[in-house]
């Protein structure tokens, strides 16, 4: 079965801005540098989004500048890719119930 | 049927993923490892509340945040024909690989105890490492 292969292919996303959801809630955005197998990253001119206040698990479009970061591997959730990402105004499994 | 060769079966098809978070992440599998870790493509993630949505490109799961994974009906039936055609193919090969525990191994005899298990099992447990 599937042995030491990652699923991991973060090559094509160095130099390129990507999307991390770190464990805990939060999520920053900067141009991915470097990488390991653990899943540090390196990550520049990072920004992070910040939450609401009132709910934590909410993401706004407030941000703050980190600028240079590693993440911890064991913290990264999700690693995608900014660009082509996008807020869809309404509910896109709707769309397919009602067509 | 082992949970890790269904998600492997699964690859290309739809799956929808569901995280710790409460996060749902709906795409095509493009592969998955041995940690659960996966790779989807063109996803929408749907927040906890099911209020907000997005469309990712691709996107890269680490497995230990996975809470569960919906696959479609039909990777089961996939599932039974892959290994119905991997036992067919197996005595030959598969046996040799697993160090030690191959036909003269432990529970694999006549009068085996009960350890050991199924005859087929020892080899893939070993080939992972």
């Amino acid at each position: 079965m599937s042995r030491k292969e990652n699923a991991l292919d973060l090559a094509k996303f160095i130099d390129k801005g990507v999307r991390v959801k770190l464990s805990g809630g939060r999520e920053v955005e900067g141009i991915l540098k470097g990488y390991d197998q653990l899943l540090n990253l390196v990550l520049d001119e990072t920004v992070e989004y910040l939450r609401d206040k009132e709910d934590m698990l909410r993401i706004t479009n407030e941000t703050r500048p980190l600028g240079l970061v590693v993440c911890r591997g064991t913290a990264v959730m999700m690693v995608s890719p900014t660009a082509g990402t996008e807020e869809l105004a309404q509910n896109p499994f709707m769309q397919t119930d009602g067509a | 049927m082992l949970p890790l060769l269904l998600l492997k079966t699964a690859q290309k098809h739809p799956v929808l993923v569901e995280l710790k978070n409460g996060e749902t992440y709906n795409g095509h599998m493009v592969q998955c490892d041995s940690w659960m870790n996966v790779h989807l493509r063109e996803v929408i993630c749907t927040s906890k509340d099911g209020d907000r949505f997005w469309r990712i490109p691709e996107t890269y799961i680490r497995g230990n945040t996975i809470k569960y994974l919906r696959v479609p009906d039909e990777v089961i039936d996939k599932v039974k024909e892959e290994n119905y055609k991997r036992d067919e193919k197996r005595p030959a090969m598969a046996r040799g690989r697993g160090r030690g525990r191959g036909p003269a191994g432990r529970g694999d005899g006549p009068s085996g105890g009960g350890r050991g298990g199924a005859p087929g099992r020892g080899g893939r447990g070993r080939g992972r490492e």
